[in-house]
């Protein structure tokens, strides 16, 4: 029962993130996608990778390095490429936005 | 000489299990009512699904939350106010709201709804139901 | 068995479009069967004719009617969201007092029945 959750907003202006994390499980993954690129400082993100090291955090490359913003070591760069296939490797895919 | 290989046989077994034993749609109501469209727009998807009848699911959290407290009144504002067709669920055979215990208790809001029915679930059992969807849309 | 529907909700001139469109030139080079996009909300936008974007910037539409004609790939506007953003289309110029009709025709006039439609053969559906 794994589900991919894209979010796209950053946490230092949006609920997204936050209400994403409540429900989210181990073995599911998570995408920064767009503005929630500006999340790999925030937190809760930080929070997340010490406290749920099974949950996946991911962040689509091309949108982190247009916004300047350097990930993480824990946080896995990948492309929209990646993204399609990940969609198919997670039973569903719910979209925080 | 076997059509399907073994593997083969069992993904489709898999697949065939999901779609036909789990509820087709989760709407998850993430916006408070009348400012901006997305709680009625939602609204319209479940309608549409539950008249095609399709299996769906209502879940209420952050804001969206607000969507389900009593004594609210749209025509104040002049909104038309979309929040009464609420309680046309059960006529649509709408049968599961849930609603997000966290996001009432940050909000300060009692267990006081304009419709019967709601589950208020914890965080845990409120990820336990979105798990039983084989789709999720969130407005 | 991989059978990808996509929702879009944001507006052409948007770059959250572009994301949304990336996606689902990545899924057709990767031989996934893409059964339809619906767009539903500030989405329906992106059927609007008219809609002029500075030359210099992502031109949405020169996108979807690429994938569109190179893939066949079925573009449905939701024609209630469609309608309360100014986009008319044939059957209901009169209905709506329009002067004329507006709609790009590489998208399909539908209504919210497609989605349930699209998320009934679909293995994912994703919301953009």
């Amino acid at each position: 029962m794994t589900t991919l959750h894209l979010v796209r907003q950053s946490a230092f202006n949006s609920n997204d993130l936050a209400q994403c994390l409540m429900i989210a499980t181990t073995a599911d993954t998570l995408v920064l996608i767009d503005d929630a690129c500006y999340n790999v400082n925030h937190p809760l993100i930080t929070q997340t990778l010490i406290e749920q090291p099974e949950l996946a955090v991911k962040v689509i490359q091309s949108h982190a390095q247009a916004r300047a913003m350097t990930t993480p070591n824990a946080i896995t760069a990948i492309t929209i490429q990646d993204l399609v296939s990940l969609t198919f490797t997670h039973e569903k895919v719910i979209t925080w936005q | 000489m076997a059509a399907f290989t073994e593997q083969e046989t069992s993904e489709v077994a898999k697949t065939a299990e999901i779609l036909n034993t789990t509820k087709t749609l989760a709407l998850i109501n993430s916006k408070a009512p009348f400012a901006n469209t997305h709680g009625k727009d939602s609204l319209d998807v479940a309608l549409i699904f539950a008249s095609f009848e399709q299996v769906v699911s209502l879940f209420f959290q952050g804001d969206g939350v607000y969507q389900l407290i009593d004594q609210q009144d749209g025509s104040l504002i002049s909104v038309k106010d979309y929040l009464k067709t609420f309680s046309a669920f059960e006529f649509y055979d709408i049968e599961d709201i849930y609603v997000c215990q966290q996001s009432l208790v940050e909000r300060k809001l009692s267990n006081s709804f304009h419709i019967e029915n709601v589950q208020v679930l914890t965080a845990k059992d409120f990820a336990l139901q979105l798990s039983q969807h084989k789709h999720v849309l969130r407005f | 068995m991989k059978k990808l529907a996509v929702v879009v909700t944001t507006p052409p001139y948007s770059n959250l479009t572009i994301t949304a469109i990336e996606y689902v030139e990545a899924a057709l080079s990767q031989g996934i069967d893409v059964i339809g996009v619906f767009f539903y909300q500030d989405g329906a936008i992106q059927a609007n004719e008219n809609v002029s974007i500075a030359s210099d910037e992502y031109q949405a539409i020169e996108h979807w009617t690429k994938l569109h004609h190179e893939y066949q790939l079925p573009l449905h506007i939701c024609i209630t969201a469609a309608e309360k953003r100014g986009i008319t289309c044939e059957e209901v110029l009169d209905d709506n007092d329009a002067k004329s009709e507006n709609l790009n025709d590489i998208f399909t006039v539908s209504g919210l029945g497609e989605l349930v439609e699209l998320s009934s053969s679909a293995t994912r559906l994703v919301q953009f």
